[in-house]
């Protein structure tokens, strides 16, 4: 299961995703986000406590990254999760997000 | 976090068997005996896989798939069938249920390893 | 866990699903047809065997099971008419695995097949080719991995690019994601079988989000692999998804057609495709720049490049769903198994549990004693409770052990079967009682005396089919097997209805023998017992079933070993019962303590009736043997003669007679003192007691000394018959 929480301040939205990124939590996702994007949105995602990430919460963050860039917003995730950074690893997609990622040294 | 994985058969050698093989690769395995058994054990917890046989008692794999299906922590939940060559129309019945992946008894514990390393890696 | 214990459990589990299928085979037999539940239950039988025998590399197993399967499989689906022949030969299968587990429980699985597994194979097979080529016999199937290596694909001819790596191309069907499957998966695993060098993903198909249905999916990939893996193992990357993606696979070195056809076959724009396979690593700058301008010559010229083979298939076509048909199926009424759950235990670790439960009666009736002698209250109450609690712990322990008699039971109905066509004579067999429960150790051992009888009844008891006509009976025989609780122990009926015991046969042959005496004046059921004497045999002509050298008195002697009796009723004409009384358990009885001088005796306490003191007058009638009990005779033995007891000083003051019954016969047994009801273990006796008749077993009592458990249906039917004296 997936739990958003949602806080805005100085213009930024900022979402706190706990749970699953999953195709069990994707269609609830979309709806938080289609209830969300508005043009010019400033989108933070906290992606720290995401334990699983798989195909259909990954095009889910495809999509808010290219909505709102269309709508001269922009979506920036941060405090990526293992999980997270193993399948933007694996799928080569950490550079067209471009956020910076902390890689623990092992 | 390990992945966990249940394994439905009505023959306890075989559920012991392949439970072994996915325990020794890293998984953690829920058994049940049949369909009923197995929907009785799936109570919310979170299950990466499943493998079930289609021929059972009490509930057969095809009435489970479909079973699962209907439930929506488990809806997606991958499934291995297990089936014979002598049943292809079998096949047709879970596909048509939902299930997509098949192995075919009589299997060697590392084909089944190798089959779900597919599906999901421990 | 570790494998043998699996395998321990596969040979448990494969003998009940064999029982089970003969069960269902005798059925099916003597119903003349198979409903598709029965033939189901068979099939799913050999079906488990061969699954799990496979897990095991028990390729012998699987081998004859494969193709039983087969056959089971076209009756099943109505390609072949059940008969009589069908059912022999799977009975005999079934026989034959049951041979091929007992090979695998002794290790000798690699010995070469019996004889009789190629004959069984052909009768097989020839009601696979009588069902004609419809579905011809299923490949057995290989057990082993595809370990082979292809040999590296090489280009042929000059046109092959520089790189080395494979080149995999991956577009999903919108609902791949919905059937679980979940494409990172085999990206994941395609990295166990190599490096992936480049991925890159896809997302032109990415519909805007108030499109997109967020369950389906909507990307692709292209992967650039390095891998010494074969193309199959690559392929086999993807078998689940064959289905539901398209998936183009280029080995090192393709000819640089098949990329151009793969760039013109995929949905996105060619020149971005060209752009990500160089991105990839798959091809160079200059290849691509080349492959485009071959490309556009070619469809400027009209005429299509001829390109090279493809190797590897796409098939992007999605498996036509069949509802219809499923909904049909789904109407077989599936019949409601009774649900029980079992935990598989040791037998080993049972019987450890109820000895030590022994051990903890015997030491709380110790801690009872002490507590009576104290004559502490509190601590008397305390070790009562105990006491009761530890009963029920015994009870329940001991009903952990009770098992069904059914199942033993049901095994005769193949016996009845083979040996009435033997014998050449119609008999039925009626179960009746089979849930009666008792001891498993009891149930193992009574297997073969209860097989001897039930031959015994249908050899020699059922009368062939004309005489049966002629003395106005069904020409079907019946023999029947009935089981119930009586007093604490379990009796076992066989019964036939055939001819009976001839009592005048039985007379002479009896004093030709020199069994008996002549001018004995015998009730006939002394007369039936007679029978049980060793070397005592009536028939007068041999059939292969009789003069096997097992007698009626080997039987007796087992039951008896069990601490059980038998007994024996008939009437001539109409037919014969033989009753097999045994004790529900053999590890603990519940006993009544005598004591006779020195010595404690545990009589069984569901065998004692009541309790009599010895009066004046009837001490004295008492010395001829024999008690006036309310008007009944009642035969009686003095233990302290029997066994020439130690005396206690001075002698005893008075006698008391216990009054047991077995079956419905009593007797009176002389003790001194009655110590009451005690809780007994029993204990076999070492081999020097072995000899001694009229003693059962011994145990230890809570003050340490041995008592010795009578023997009472012995002493009952010394008493109240004429059998030889009781002396070690």
């Amino acid at each position: 299961m997936l739990s958003v929480d949602t806080e805005t301040k100085d213009g930024v939205t900022r979402l706190h995703l706990k749970g699953d990124l999953t195709i069990y939590s994707a269609a609830a996702f979309r709806e938080t986000l289609l209830e969300l994007l508005v043009p010019g949105l400033t989108l933070e995602m906290d992606l720290g406590g995401v334990n699983e990430l798989d195909t259909a919460g990954a095009q889910l963050l495809l999509v808010a990254k290219r909505e709102l860039a269309a709508r001269e917003g922009q979506l920036k995730l941060h405090n990526h999760s293992p999980a997270v950074i193993e399948v933007l690893d694996l799928l080569n997609l950490a550079g067209h997000f471009g956020d910076p990622l902390l890689i623990e040294a092992h | 976090m390990s992945k966990t994985i249940m394994i439905v058969d009505d023959s306890a050698s075989l559920r012991q068997v392949v439970a072994l093989a996915l325990k020794g690769a890293g998984y953690d395995v829920i058994e049940a005996a049949d369909g009923k058994d197995a929907l009785s054990k799936l109570t919310g917890q979170k299950v990466h896989l499943i493998i079930s046989d289609v021929n059972m008692p009490n509930m057969d794999g095809i009435t489970f798939v479909k079973e699962l299906k209907q439930n929506p922590s488990y809806k997606f939940t991958p499934v291995i069938m297990l089936t014979t060559e002598s049943q292809e129309g079998k096949k047709a019945e879970g596909q048509a249920a939902g299930a997509r992946a098949w192995v075919v008894k009589p299997f060697k514990p590392e084909q089944m390893l190798a089959a779900v390393s597919k599906l999901i890696l421990p | 866990m570790n494998l043998d214990q699996a395998l321990i459990t596969f040979i448990a589990e494969s003998r009940e699903l064999l029982e089970d299928m003969e069960a269902a085979l005798l059925r099916m037999e003597g119903q003349g047809e198979g409903d598709p539940e029965t033939v189901n239950a068979v099939f799913r039988a050999a079906h488990t065997i061969k699954g799990s025998a496979g897990l095991f590399g028990l390729d012998a197993v699987v081998a004859f099971t494969h193709v039983f399967e087969n056959v089971l499989d076209a009756l099943r689906d109505g390609r072949l008419a059940f008969g009589g022949e069908l059912a022999a030969l799977f009975l005999e299968c079934g026989d034959h695995l049951q041979g091929l587990i007992l090979r695998v429980e002794a290790g000798e699985l690699d010995a070469p097949p019996p004889p009789v597994e190629a004959e069984l194979l052909k009768r097989l097979r020839a009601f696979l080719a009588d069902e004609g080529s419809k579905k011809a016999e299923t490949a057995p199937p290989k057990t082993q991995l595809p370990r082979e290596k292809e040999a590296s694909v090489r280009p042929l001819g000059g046109n092959g690019v520089q790189t080395d790596h494979w080149h995999i191309s991956l577009r999903f069907s919108p609902d791949v994601l919905r059937h679980g499957m979940d494409p990172l998966s085999f990206i994941r695993y395609l990295g166990t079988l190599g490096q992936v060098l480049h991925v890159q993903t896809l997302s032109d198909a990415l519909p805007a989000l108030t499109e997109m249905d967020a369950e389906s999916c909507y990307l692709g990939f292209e992967i650039a692999f390095a891998s010494e893996a074969s193309k199959a193992e690559i392929e086999g990357v993807f078998e689940f998804v064959r289905d539901s993606a398209d998936i183009h696979i280029l080995p090192p070195n393709s000819q640089i057609e098949e990329y151009i056809r793969l760039i013109h076959e995929l949905p996105e724009d060619d020149l971005k495709l060209g752009e990500i396979l160089v991105r990839c690593g798959t091809l160079t700058d200059s290849e691509l720049t080349r492959a485009l301008a071959d490309q556009r010559a070619g469809e400027e010229a009209g005429a299509a490049r001829p390109l090279g083979e493809i190797l590897v298939e796409s098939q992007s076509v999605q498996a036509p769903v069949v509802d219809a048909a499923l909904d049909k199926q789904q109407q077989i009424k599936t019949q409601k198994q009774q649900e029980t759950r079992f935990i598989r235990v040791d037998a080993d670790r049972l019987g450890q549990l109820i000895n030590l439960i022994g051990e903890l009666v015997i030491t709380n009736a110790s801690a009872q004693l002490q507590a009576q002698r104290a004559g502490l209250s509190d601590l008397i109450e305390a070790t009562s409770s105990m006491a009761r609690l530890v009963e029920e712990v015994r009870d329940s322990a001991l009903s952990l052990r009770m098992v069904q008699i059914g199942a033993t039971f049901s095994k005769f109905q193949r016996v009845v079967r083979d040996v009435s066509r033997e014998l050449g004579k119609d008999i039925e067999l009626i179960i009746t009682g089979g849930d009666t429960e008792l001891d498993k150790t009891v149930v193992e051992r009574i297997g073969d005396p209860l097989t001897h009888l039930v031959r015994n009844s249908m050899d020699h008891g059922i009368e062939s089919a004309e005489v049966r006509r002629a003395r106005g009976k069904p020409a079907t025989g019946r023999v029947i097997l009935n089981a119930y609780h009586d007093s604490g122990s379990i009796v076992i009926e066989i019964s036939d209805d055939g001819g009976g015991l001839n009592r005048e046969r039985i007379l002479k042959k009896a004093l030709e023998r020199g069994l008996i005496e002549p001018g004995h004046n015998l009730s006939d059921r002394e007369i039936y017992q007679l029978i049980f004497e060793p070397g005592f045999s009536t028939v007068d002509q041999v059939t292969n079933l009789s003069g096997r050298g097992v007698g009626m008195d080997v039987v007796r002697r087992n039951i008896n070993e069990l601490r059980g009796s038998i007994e024996l009723d008939s009437e001539e004409g109409k037919g014969t019962t033989i009753r097999i009384r045994l004790p529900l358990t053999l590890a603990i009885i519940d006993g009544f303590l005598v004591g006779v001088g020195a010595s404690s005796y545990v009589v069984p306490l569901d065998m004692v009736k009541e309790c009599v003191e010895l009066r004046g007058e009837d001490m004295a009638k008492s010395t001829k043997g024999y008690l006036n009990l309310r008007g009944e005779v009642l035969p009686l033995v003095r233990l302290r003669e029997l066994f020439d007891t130690r005396e206690t000083a001075g002698g005893p003051r008075r006698e008391n007679v216990v009054v047991v019954g077995y079956g419905d016969m009593k007797a009176g047994l002389v003790v001194d003192a009655l110590h009451g009801e005690y809780q007994t273990v029993i204990k076999p006796l070492g081999p020097l007691f072995s000899g001694a008749r009229g003693i059962g077993g011994s145990t230890i009592l809570g003050t340490g000394d041995v008592a010795l458990i009578l023997d009472v249906p012995l002493l009952v039917r010394v008493a109240s018959s004429h059998e030889p004296a009781l002396t070690a």
